[in-house]
């Protein structure tokens, strides 16, 4: 089924806040800021918003932000679910929206203190036992000291080594390019200081099989972006990044963050089923796509994902990315923005900015002829995907 | 009187110590008469403390199939037949070893650890054999500090022969004889200072986090409670599931009940958490997702095996973990390994060829009836209250125990006409009465010397405080076509 609202809407308008690791202000205020950078790339102002979208972890509500804004009615107003997972959600969901006439200006933000207050990377330690089906699914796993993100990816991870002899080395190659992006990137934490492989292989261990720098960053900071109709957005200031199409996927036996009891662990079938959706939507193919922000909390799962969206074959990542198809000037450029591991981590929407930059031909690791962009949201989780593209 | 000048005399008084235990050196102990021959009751005892279950010890039918064609004694039993009693033999004036701890205990070294035992068994021994064995001093090393403290090390070998002044094998015991070390101020800071952290953190820190329970998962932590792994098995369709569902998605049915668990498994993946360090978990530990022999997949953790040789597709086997009062856990660890009945041959292993690994339970009852049956009556293996007084938790296996199990794991693996020629271990961590010892090994070596197929296998004994035993041991596998 193609989606009836593929390639008629667009993303507007970007606006990020700075990325660090204290921001010294409220969540409030970073959303805030973000969503008026964005507002204001588009050249649109606070009356005209009447939509907005939300990742549910977000805590900025959005009667909050319309408060602070100027925004004084809205006709849209909903949530997706899954955390970094609902990266691409918020779009998917934005672009329904718009394209219905719910709304016709819709904001969707992502803004966190993630470094300096709510440490995802602290592990889920103090969770009290109330008997909600979220808390009895981590009752299967928190007993047993598996408590960070980073440990339950990592047992995906020790599965794919084994099936297909990747290597700590091949998830580090995800971690150097991603830097190497970073380097060239002033937004980035990381600007000006990429890695190398070897310190990659020293970088003290997390969760064995995970290094410190298999690991994206905690970050605080916030991310926005301005949805509308692709015809509303061609009479707006900024060239617009046309939402060819945003879906999301969830499947069988689907887990958060722990999906282990699948036949397989090593693919990511919510992630194939949103490569299907959007290949289906569009009529593009892996061959179409010119680059790509693929989901980076964790290194490993990059290989997989490259797998789903069939721009290798299974388990043949490793070496798709060893022969540099993956860097600047390869058949794949990915995560020029540095990605979460070398930009910031908010979530995946900072990767949704990029991926509208590099359709504008404005990222700071620009490749040439750039039609189409692929963007991911979070791996191990109910997740989502879209592809950006030129206005043609 | 200055501090140099304490030195100096006290250097002088250890050279002086030293040039007295160096002159033993040498000097032989009156022989040893085994109190009784080498005889099927004691062989009996032995093999029933050990678990060994080979035939050629106890079966005379058995026996005279194998390659002696009579019953024999386990090779681990050497040095058991010449030990006294729970008598006390009055002690031999001669004996270079007791001369020397004598010494040593004058001069403030009272405190004596094991530190390597190395064995030698020329050939298997048969019913009626008399042993004597003459103890000989070989080796005193210089003042050594370790992290136990400082002392001497004493190397003691003794010589085996039989009836006929036949040499039959050769034990040497390496101990050390030391003062207890003081903690030095940064390590007694340090101390004070870990105290005073864990003292800060809060109590529901200090006990795993507890599972939420809803109504129809409670049936899977009550099994933990009465030590049973329960699936979650339809009562309409008989679909297993885990984690639990409400509804059978499959047939469609509210009527869902549990299955007990066989508690086989096969890891299928795993991890190794290090950082953040969580106060209420014990590092290092893994945690495993395990396929449970019925289908359905369990996170759990894997215990009773140093991480290093933690691999996906190991064999496991469940264990309940109560060490918290309040939350008994399901866990694994490495399947015990089945007794090979066939005889391996030379020309079927390979260097490298890894064995599986063997958990074993350190309890009361093997670790005195181990003591008892390697006439070893130190107070330390039978008597808890002189356990604590030694500062250890509980009993203390005995060095032959360890020894007869490291014999019996090899001897297992290789199969029942094997022989275990040699032992040359180091003796690290005590094993603890409570705690596991997990042993592994692997082919270093394969020679044929004089016609007969000897294999060298690293070998390791861990259990929670590091390693018990880590060394090599010698094995002769019979060559050529199967008889």
């Amino acid at each position: 089924m193609v989606m009836s609202f593929a390639g008629k809407t667009a993303i507007a308008g970007i606006g990020a806040t700075d990325f660090s690791k204290n921001s010294g202000r409220s969540t409030l205020r970073l959303a805030v800021e973000a969503c008026e950078l964005a507002m204001k790339d588009a050249g649109v102002t606070p009356d005209m918003i009447d939509g907005m979208v939300t990742y549910a972890h977000d805590n900025n509500n959005e009667i909050d932000v319309c408060r602070s804004l100027g925004v004084d009615k809205l006709t849209h107003f909903s949530l997706v679910h899954h955390s970094g997972g609902a990266a691409c959600g918020v779009v998917h969901q934005a672009a329904m929206a718009v394209a219905s006439g719910a709304c016709n200006y819709c904001l969707v933000w992502r803004a966190f203190n993630e470094r300096s207050e709510e440490r995802f990377g602290a592990g889920v330690q103090e969770r009290p036992p109330a008997p909600t089906p979220m808390e009895v699914d981590f009752g299967w796993s928190s007993p047993f000291g598996l408590l960070t993100p980073a440990s339950w990816v990592a047992m995906f991870a020790q599965r794919y080594m084994h099936e297909y002899g990747a290597t700590s080395e091949d998830f580090g190659r995800v971690a150097v390019a991603c830097r190497k992006h970073a380097a060239n990137n002033p937004a980035a934490f990381f600007y000006g200081k990429p890695i190398t492989l070897e310190e990659h292989q020293a970088s003290r261990w997390i969760v064995k099989p995970l290094r410190l720098l298999d690991c994206c960053q905690e970050s605080d900071g916030g991310q926005a972006l301005l949805i509308t109709t692709l015809d509303r957005a061609r009479h707006l200031k900024s060239v617009p990044a046309v939402i060819s199409s945003a879906v999301q996927g969830s499947c069988d036996d689907q887990q958060m963050m722990k999906s282990y009891y699948r036949q397989s662990i090593t693919g990511i079938p919510e992630m194939k089923l949103c490569a299907d959706q959007l290949y289906a939507d569009t009529g593009l193919s892996a061959a179409d796509i010119q680059a790509a922000v693929l989901y980076d909390h964790f290194t490993p799962l990059v290989l997989p994902q490259l797998e789903e969206f069939g721009f290798c074959k299974r388990g043949e990542a490793r070496d798709f990315i060893k022969d540099g198809n993956i860097e600047l000037g390869g058949r794949l450029p990915v995560n020029t923005h540095g990605g979460q591991i070398g930009e910031a981590y908010i979530h995946g929407l900072n990767g949704v900015a990029e991926g509208v930059r590099l359709v504008r031909g404005t990222s700071t690791n620009q490749p040439a002829n750039v039609d189409h962009v692929l963007v991911t949201a979070a791996t191990a989780v109910p997740t989502s995907a879209a592809i950006l593209s030129r206005d043609s | 009187m200055t501090s140099e000048g304490t030195r100096k005399m006290s250097n002088t008084n250890e050279d002086k110590l030293l040039a007295q235990l160096q002159a033993l050196i040498g000097r032989k102990s009156a022989p040893q008469q085994a109190r009784d021959p080498v005889n099927q009751p004691s062989i009996r005892n032995w093999c029933d403390a050990i678990g060994e279950e080979n035939p050629i010890y106890t079966d005379p039918d058995a026996a005279a199939r194998s390659p002696y064609g009579e019953v024999v004694a386990p090779p681990a039993m050497l040095g058991v037949w010449t030990l006294a009693g729970n008598i006390p033999r009055l002690p031999d004036p001669d004996c270079p070893r007791s001369c020397a701890m004598k010494l040593l205990a004058e001069a403030g070294y009272r405190s004596t650890v094991g530190a390597n035992t190395a064995e030698h068994y020329s050939r298997a021994l048969k019913l009626g054999e008399q042993l004597s064995g003459t103890l000989s001093l070989v080796e005193v090393s210089d003042l050594k500090t370790t992290g136990l403290g400082s002392g001497y090390f004493l190397t003691a070998l003794t010589e085996f022969t039989n009836q006929q002044g036949e040499a039959v094998g050769s034990w040497k015991f390496r101990t050390f004889h030391f003062k207890p070390r003081e903690l030095t101020d940064e390590e007694r800071a340090k101390q004070q200072a870990r105290k005073e952290q864990l003292a800060k953190i809060p109590p529901h820190l200090r006990v795993r986090p507890r599972p939420a329970v809803m109504r129809e998962t409670a049936f899977f932590w009550e099994g933990c409670q009465a030590r049973e792994l329960r699936i979650q098995q339809c009562g309409g369709c008989g679909r297993l599931s885990h984690p639990p569902v409400v509804r059978c998605p499959q047939c469609g049915s509210y009527d869902l009940r549990y299955q007990v668990a066989s508690g086989k498994a096969k890891l299928y993946s795993f991890v190794e958490p290090v950082y953040p360090p969580m106060p209420f978990m014990r590092y290092p530990y893994i945690v495993g997702l395990v396929e449970l022999a019925e289908g359905t997949r369990l996170l759990t953790n894997i215990v009773h095996c140093p991480p290093e040789l933690v691999k996906i597709g190991m064999d496991l086997e469940l264990v309940f973990d109560d060490t918290d009062p309040e939350l008994i856990l399901p866990m694994f660890r490495p399947a015990q390994p089945v007794r090979n009945t066939v005889t391996r041959r030379f020309e079927d292993v390979a260097v490298g060829e890894e064995l599986p690994l063997w958990p074993i339970d350190v309890s009361t009852r093997l670790v005195v009836g181990g003591a008892i049956a390697t006439r070893d009556f130190e107070d330390i293996h039978h008597e808890v209250a002189a356990a604590k007084r030694a500062g250890l938790k509980d009993l203390l296996m005995n060095v032959f125990t360890s020894n007869g199990l490291c014999s019996r794991y090899l001897s297992e693996w290789a199969g029942p006409d094997a022989r275990v020629s040699g032992v040359d271990i180091r003796l690290g961590t005590p094993n603890v009465v409570g705690d596991t010892m997990t042993l592994s090994a692997a082919i270093a070596d394969k020679q044929e010397v004089d016609g007969k197929g000897v294999i060298t296998l690293s070998l390791r004994g861990s259990n929670s405080l590091g390693d018990h035993v880590t060394g090599s041991m010698t094995m002769e596998l019979p060559m050529g076509a199967n008889k």
